[in-house]
């Protein structure tokens, strides 16, 4: 709910402002108002689609072929000029973006935390070898564990897939990081807790059958980081997705749909 | 049938991911990118640029000047913004409702000195999707089935780019009853929106 006074008179705006006819004073005043107003923010989103329509509807012409030709080779032009001196920055930028990933980024930080003192206990114990083989194969053990979801996030084939969360849950969200050949490892947050003889499991969806990659047990708080592995000889697939199903998991998704993403 | 169900979610979504795609690989000065980009939108945008400046000359230099900002922009252009259709629709608008602008005040401008102004990318960053073939359809049937009094001052701001008291010494009537009349045509596109023709 908003205090605004003003609300009312600026709903009335809202529809204008979606088709882009208000300006100066006008849309600053409602551009404020849409970030503080949830309800006015929802309405805007239903007028979108008319906006897109005002531009779909026109009548509908093929630009001449010259103009692909001409607007291609001003490009490349400008490329020579200009673009070489910022080449870096994309990289620089989905470097960063790679850290800021909610969470993810202190995860990798945490894990490479543990393997390094994973790392220090694995010595020590190798050093005081009458501590015994049991020790050293115990903190091999941990060690291997947790360079697994490092392996699959240096992968040279990893891919980023974004999962949203559905209308069963919308305030959920994930993302998995997959690579053919070294696993997946499967970041969520908002997740519902689960009903009791309830998991989660995520799906490879191909061109044929779904195909399962696992059952994933979220935290109390909703969240979730899994590796889980690639399965044997899974197609391309189009889609990831997530739905709840009972606790020891099924051949075929056979519940409600709680995230789903594009694997491209 | 859970399958389709997943196929209809992703088509929006895969054509908006291809979109961003294309403009991650222009920041990286990828031309192909820009050829892809432009294959699948160059239609859409070239018909809406002629209905607002109406001459097909024009029509060429707006999106000329379009694809040329995608281009120059791609590298500051943060995908989590909005959508890149979103994006290329107001920047088509905008730079064609520019056009419209100078070739009313200023006639005998040269080509030169067009080029020279450089347009601000203001336009708000909103998450447009195109909607089907069948919605476009609809909202032009009731765009037409308008009262005139309705439709003119849509038009006249949409296309024309004029603002609210603009239309109102145009038409000669009060601006509040312009807001009023906008607001009541936008709110019947709507419901076309909502239920297309079958």
């Amino acid at each position: 709910m908003t205090t605004d006074a003003n609300h009312d008179v600026l709903r009335e705006q809202v529809a204008l402002y979606a088709i882009g006819a208000l300006s100066g004073p006008e849309r600053a005043a409602i551009e404020t108002h849409l970030r503080e107003c949830d309800e006015c923010a929802a309405e805007l989103k239903t007028l979108l689609p008319v906006t897109s329509a005002l531009a779909q509807l026109v009548p509908q012409h093929d630009p001449p072929a010259a103009l692909r030709a001409t607007i291609l080779a001003a490009a490349r032009r400008e490329a020579r000029a200009t673009r070489t001196p910022a080449a870096l920055a994309p990289w620089l930028a989905a470097a960063a973006m790679f850290v800021l990933t909610a969470g993810l980024g202190l995860y990798v930080g945490q894990l490479r935390e543990q393997v390094r003192s994973l790392e220090r206990q694995l010595r020590d114990a190798m050093a005081r070898v009458d501590d015994g083989e049991r020790r050293v194969a115990v903190a091999l053990r941990e060690a291997a564990n947790l360079q697994a979801p490092l392996a699959v996030l240096m992968a040279p084939d990893l891919r980023r897939v974004d999962l949203a969360g559905q209308p069963v849950a919308p305030n959920a969200s994930a993302r998995a990081y997959w690579s053919r050949s070294r696993g997946l490892v499967l970041t969520a947050a908002n997740l519902p807790s689960l009903p009791p003889g309830r998991i989660y499991q995520l799906w490879f969806v191909t061109g044929g059958a779904p195909v399962s990659a696992g059952l994933v047990r979220p935290d109390n708080a909703g969240g979730l980081n899994a590796v889980l592995t690639t399965p044997a000889n899974v197609p391309e697939p189009v889609a990831f997705a997530v739905t709840l199903e009972p606790e020891t998991g099924v051949p075929a998704p056979t519940g409600a749909m709680y995230l789903v993403g594009p694997a491209h | 049938m859970w399958f389709l169900a997943v196929l209809v979610k992703l088509g929006d979504a895969a054509a908006a991911e291809a979109d961003r795609a294309a403009i991650q690989r222009m920041a990286r000065g990828d031309h192909d990118a820009l050829a892809d980009l432009y294959d699948r939108h160059s239609r859409l945008l070239y018909s809406l640029a002629l209905r607002i400046v109406r001459f097909e000359a024009d029509a060429e230099d707006v999106l000329q000047e379009v694809f040329a900002q995608v281009w120059r922009q791609a590298l500051r252009y943060d995908t989590n913004r909005g959508t890149v259709i979103g994006w290329l629709v107001t920047l088509t608008r905008s730079r064609a409702l520019d056009k419209l602008r100078r070739g009313r005040a200023r006639p005998q401008a040269t080509d030169g000195e067009q080029r020279a102004h450089e347009v601000p990318d203001t336009s708000p960053a909103i998450d447009l999707t195109l909607v089907s073939a069948e919605q476009a359809a609809a909202v032009r049937a009731a765009l037409e089935a308008l009262p005139d009094n309705q439709r003119v001052p849509l038009q006249l701001a949409y296309y024309e780019g004029l603002s609210q008291s603009e239309i109102a010494a145009k038409l000669d009537a009060p601006l509040g009853t312009i807001k009023t009349r906008m607001r009541q045509a936008l709110l019947r596109l709507r419901e076309a929106v909502a239920e297309p023709v079958r």
